[in-house]
């Protein structure tokens, strides 16, 4: 009877069996759990731990060559320096690392392959000694011929990188070619490409350039490693990745007995990541000097001249787009040739080229299609994650070039990106099948947001204004096997302590997890507290990158609150004999659809356990563990076809518009409005949703306007400064931003949610390309497109 | 980043003190205001002085005042004094908006207009409208005082006309005697912080008589003299504009670098001295876009 009536009449706030059907807290812009002890600056970053007197710091003696043979070091001189504890070279670490490939040293050796190299360490007991230290380190180089160039490096006569390739261990889905400076070769081969150019009406090929960028969080890279008697290593790490940090770092160290139980990583807060402070770059120097010098504790800081040169930047790209459609405006066939220009050591970044290129043809659906994504070694700075991974660089080119074949053929590009645009169930380029996708319903709304079709005029005679639109897409480029996992525990009161490595890096991380755990298990968000993790208590989380912590860490936290609610029914049943099935959580209490007196307060029960008729008591402590693996997922494919496999767990997509006002002369441009929709599957935090699209646009704008890492031809950076390398300010800011979620759900995220993080600064190069083209009619086909690029070209266009 | 380098700090309490220590260390002492550029090159090792003269204890240095006609900017004056000043906003409007370009207000709260122009950049954003108001440095030395124009101040990159032994006490300038407006325009990558790409100053009379200057157009910021003879006696008019834009091709030398090209700062001169003249001569008529707005290219 009761049953019925909650069936027919439900009490607002009421839940069914199945989480999510209706949802309190997920969906709910709930305020940042960490806001206030950031607001306030209480909030700790690695800088700020103390570690009292007998802190040690470390400096380093890098490479002056972009390729030389080390002949001698000489440290006499620095070991004399008053307040010098130690020299360190790489002759005690021979052991070589890397996440995908092992191709990198803790120190160079016998060869320096890039300028900044690390060569060997001063750890002095001050910043400056130290720094003397390493002035007085005397290094003698027999400099080598260097190549700079990704294209130039497939030449026959190119120096070779890493002359030893053929020796290095990788992944299995790796290809590279020993005896050249090839790391990995990422083929696509899919339909017939040759028929797909005959069906033609338009071919079109071009070539679109995008330089090396940096990262530019604010927060310099610093670690501190601790050696201690107990025969344990702690690192204090500024990480997205502190558990692959873990297994780098034991695996890097296991001759010095070292397990992974031995290990131990703690990560603070980030002062922003972007991919920068994914996998290893700078910390395996702190770990190994922490070994050096046992029972000291050792800082090693970085500075923002070695942020710019001395971690991971993002790779440079020469684009070769052939590409065929129809007078229908159907893509008939795309050859895209990817040439990554992948730095020294391409451990990390070898995987940018291989996720760029299982995705090159974009959201659209290509029958015929040809990928070739080359990964090849130079003599500038090593290259790995940065947000996007790979796919704002080939979409500069696709999405430019989608613009201007449809152009030529008389179609609008907006009805050209709906024709193609890819559908669930439609074939991938590497033969698995598409998810849920609400990109028609992203194209439209960003069509209507930004006026698309009417064409507008600046108030100033001197400015035109031009409008674009385009797609992306991106999905989470991880090992197939690379999983999530969740402690959760109640607490006396019936507040919550939930245990993830997934790392806060600015994105809400640990508001999200409250909130699905709150929402399963009705507990307030201000009752859970979530934490930056220390790898010996908190459980295994791959690497916080990718987009993907939201689903596969969610995933766990869900996991893990699933149980907790299990257990607690379970021992409710068993002590009250009420079905479980007839039992739900509401607002901290335990409550019985048959029996609407009935009411268990969380506080009463979930440490101490509920005392039975008999005054025993039964239960005890209510935990949950969560573990979420993709088990579907696979990287083995056909190494000549790329097909066979499902190395890509889903795709988020979207689609970005722009408003924009160019001045003819100057070529200075302004953003007046800029809308983004993107399809996240569920907005489990709508506000943070919508961080993510003004701070990834904001990110992206800028590596199209601004930003551009230049070298000279000795490979010397010559902007590891913001004079140079210019980041824009709160001066430089678009109008208008305009935020649209799209909610498709992915079957299985939490809630349905999907990734969004990186996806929302990978449409903004294209963007800026094509609207100066519709504003100007110039073409720009490298990045950055400065407003100097598009003065000369208009100048250019003039003389003709 | 800390400062490896050793070196000795001083802080004189007087002139004389000061005087002394530079008449004794010349070339190896190095004079601290606001340090904006010194602790930056400390830091790179880019500068290795034996004594760092700090400067900020001696009081006449930090006169800032208007008397009669003349403004005197004492050596420890700041871009966000200046700003703050409404005698220089009204009476030398050119120099007051070349000085909000300058850098960023974190900046310009330390670094000083003297040490701007003893830095002697070729970017210097405050050269070129002190060049066209025509002020004086006034130095001094053990041996006395000298007061240098600001045409011959500059004497290269990073050169000036300052004797090892003498240090910058103030720089003057005088309220023009007829009506007049400015403008200065500033090429950057962006609207934020930067250093200047090229930058035009422009000040116009109401007797169609015309100053202009330049910086980072050339190895020192510089007057334009050909230009101005190819504008004065003339109303701005499209001739006098084009003449005017050939004649200063004539007197900028840019090179190309990894701010901007050669090409394009070319380019830029000449649309940058078209904005800022049309500018300066609406602004002497009242119109125009008020100073501080619309001057970043």
């Amino acid at each position: 009877m009761d049953l019925q009536k909650l069936i027919t009449k439900p009490k607002k706030g009421v839940k069914s069996a199945k989480a999510g059907e209706t949802l309190e807290v997920v969906g709910k812009s709930v305020l940042r759990v960490d806001g206030w002890e950031k607001i306030k600056g209480a909030a700790k970053y690695t800088d700020d731990l103390e570690f009292g007197p007998g802190l040690l710091y470390a400096a380093l003696v890098e490479s002056p060559f972009a390729h030389a043979r080390i002949k001698a070091i000489d440290i006499t001189k620095a070991e004399k320096l008053h307040g010098v504890v130690k020299v360190v070279t790489g002759r005690n670490f021979t052991q070589k690392f890397g996440l995908y490939m092992n191709d990198r040293y803790v120190f160079a050796t016998d060869t320096v392959r890039f300028i900044g190299e690390q060569v060997a360490a001063v750890v002095a007991t001050d910043p400056k000694i130290a720094l003397r230290g390493a002035g007085l380190v005397k290094v003698e180089y027999e400099e080598l011929p260097a190549v700079m160039d990704a294209v130039k490096a497939l030449e026959k006569d190119s120096p070779l990188v890493h002359p030893d390739l053929k020796s290095y261990t990788h992944v299995p889905w790796f290809f590279p070619k020993p005896g050249t400076n090839i790391a990995h070769w990422r083929k696509i081969r899919k339909g017939d490409l040759a028929k797909g150019f005959r069906d033609a009406d338009l071919v079109m090929e071009d070539t679109y350039t995008v330089p090396r960028y940096a990262h530019c969080a604010i927060e310099p890279h610093s670690a501190i490693g601790l050696y201690d008697a107990s025969g344990r290593l702690t690192m204090w790490t500024s990480s997205q990745s502190p558990f692959t940090q873990r297994h780098v770092f034991a695996e890097t160290l296991k001759s010095f007995g070292l397990s992974h139980k031995d290990v131990r990583v703690i990560s603070t807060y980030i002062g922003g990541g972007f991919g920068g402070k994914a996998g290893v770059t700078m910390e395996i120097i702190a770990a190994a000097l922490a070994i050096a010098v046992p029972g000291r504790p050792v800082k090693l800081l970085w500075s923002r001249a070695q942020e710019f040169y001395n971690t991971y930047q993002r790779l440079g790209c020469t684009a070769k787009i052939k590409m065929g459609v129809s007078k229908a405006g159907k893509i008939t066939a795309l050859d895209f040739k990817l040439h990554w220009d992948s730095g020294a050591y391409v451990e990390y970044g070898a995987n940018v080229v291989n996720a760029a290129g299982l995705s090159a043809s974009g959201p659209y659906k290509v029958d015929n299609l040809s990928i070739d994504s080359m990964c090849t070694y130079t003599n500038l700075p090593p290259c790995g994650a940065y947000r996007g991974f790979g796919y704002s660089e080939f979409l500069f080119g696709l999405e430019s070039h989608i613009t201007r074949m449809a152009q030529e053929l008389g179609i609008d590009p907006v009805e050209f990106r709906r024709k193609n645009a890819i559908k669930e169930g439609d074939t991938l380029p590497y033969g698995a099948h598409m998810n849920p996708t609400g990109i028609r319903d992203a194209i439209d709304r960003v069509a209507k947001e930004i006026k698309w079709g009417v064409k507008e005029k600046s108030k100033d005679p001197k400015k035109a204004i031009g409008k674009a639109q385009v797609c992306f897409w991106k999905s989470p480029a991880m090992p197939p096997n690379a999983s999530s996992s969740a402690f959760l525990k109640f607490n006396e009161d019936g507040s919550i302590n939930i245990l993830v490595s997934g790392m806060e890096i600015g994105q809400g991380l640990l508001t999200v997890m409250a909130q699905i755990a709150s929402e399963v298990l009705s507990v307030p968000v201000s009752k859970i507290r979530v934490e930056t993790p220390d790898t010996d208590r908190n459980p295994y989380e791959w690497q916080t990158v990718g987009s993907h912590v939201t689903w596969g860490c969610g995933n766990a936290v869900k996991r893990a609150a699933l149980e907790a609610r299990e257990r607690i029914l379970d021992l409710v049943q068993r002590v009250h004999c009420l079905d479980k099935s007839t039992l739900y959580l509401e607002d901290q209490h335990v409550k019985c659809r048959t029996k609407p007196d009935f009411a268990l307060r969380f506080s009463d029960f979930v440490i101490n356990g509920i005392q039975a008729d008999d005054h025993t008591f039964k239960g005890g402590p209510i935990m949950g563990s969560g573990v979420f693996m993709p088990e579907f997922a696979s990287a083995i494919s056909d190494p000549e076809t790329g097909q066979g496999g499902h190395p890509n767990v889903h795709y988020t997509t979207g689609s970005a518009g722009i408003i924009l006002e160019v001045d003819r002369e100057t070529g200075k441009m302004k953003i007046k409005k800029v809308a983004l929709a993107v399809d996240c599957g569920k907005a489990i935090n709508p506000d943070l949703v919508r961080g993510q699209i003004v701070g990834g646009l904001l990110q992206g704008f800028a590596t199209v306007l601004y930003e551009d890492m230049r070298y000279n031809e000795k490979g010397r950076l010559l902007n590891p400064n913001f004079s140079d390398y210019k980041i824009p300010t709160v001066m430089d800011m678009p109008d208008v931003v305009v935020p649209i979620i799209i909610e498709v759900a992915q079957p299985d995220g939490p809630f349905g949610a999907r990734g969004v993080g990186e996806h929302t600064m990978i449409p903004c190069a294209p963007l800026i390309a094509n609207a100066v083209e519709d504003a100007l009619g110039v073409r720009i086909k490298s990045m950055p497109v400065t407003k100097e690029k598009v003065a000369l070209a208009v100048k250019a266009q003039k003389k003709h | 980043m800390p400062i490896t380098a050793e070196f000795e700090y001083v802080k004189p309490k007087d002139m004389d003190e000061a005087l002394h220590v530079f008449s004794f260390y010349r070339e190896k002492a190095r004079a601290l205001a606001g340090g904006t550029d010194l602790v930056v090159h400390l830091k790179e090792n880019l500068a290795r002085p034996e004594v760092v003269v700090d400067l900020k204890a001696l009081e006449e240095l930090a006169v800032f005042e208007m008397k009669g006609d003349t403004l005197r900017l004492g050596a420890l004056v700041t871009f966000s004094d200046l700003i703050a000043s409404p005698v220089v906003k009204n009476k030398f409007p050119l120099l007051w908006e070349a000085s909000l370009t300058v850098a960023s207000v974190g900046v310009r709260n330390r670094a000083t207009v003297a040490g701007n122009i003893c830095s002697a950049v070729p970017s210097a954003d405050s050269a070129p409208a002190l060049a066209v108001y025509e002020a004086e440095v006034i130095v001094r030395g053990i041996k006395g005082e000298r007061r240098i124009p600001i045409g011959g101040w500059f004497t290269g990159p990073k050169k000036t006309a300052l004797l090892p032994e003498e240090i910058v006490t103030a720089v003057e300038l005088k309220v023009p005697s007829r009506k007049n407006a400015g403008c200065y325009m500033k090429l950057s990558r962006y609207d934020g912080e930067d250093l200047a790409q090229g930058g035009v100053a422009v000040l116009a009379f109401s007797d169609n008589t015309y100053r202009v200057a330049v910086c980072a157009l050339g190895p020192k910021p510089s007057r334009c003299p050909g230009t101005e003879a190819a504008l004065n006696g003339s109303k701005l008019g499209e001739k006098v504009l084009a003449r005017a834009k050939e004649a200063i091709l004539q007197e900028v030398f840019p090179i190309s670098d990894i701010r901007s090209s050669k090409e394009y700062r070319l380019h830029m001169t000449q649309i940058m001295l078209e904005r800022a003249l049309e500018i300066a001569v609406s602004r002497l008529f009242g119109k125009g876009p008020k100073y501080g707005t619309e001057n970043i290219v």
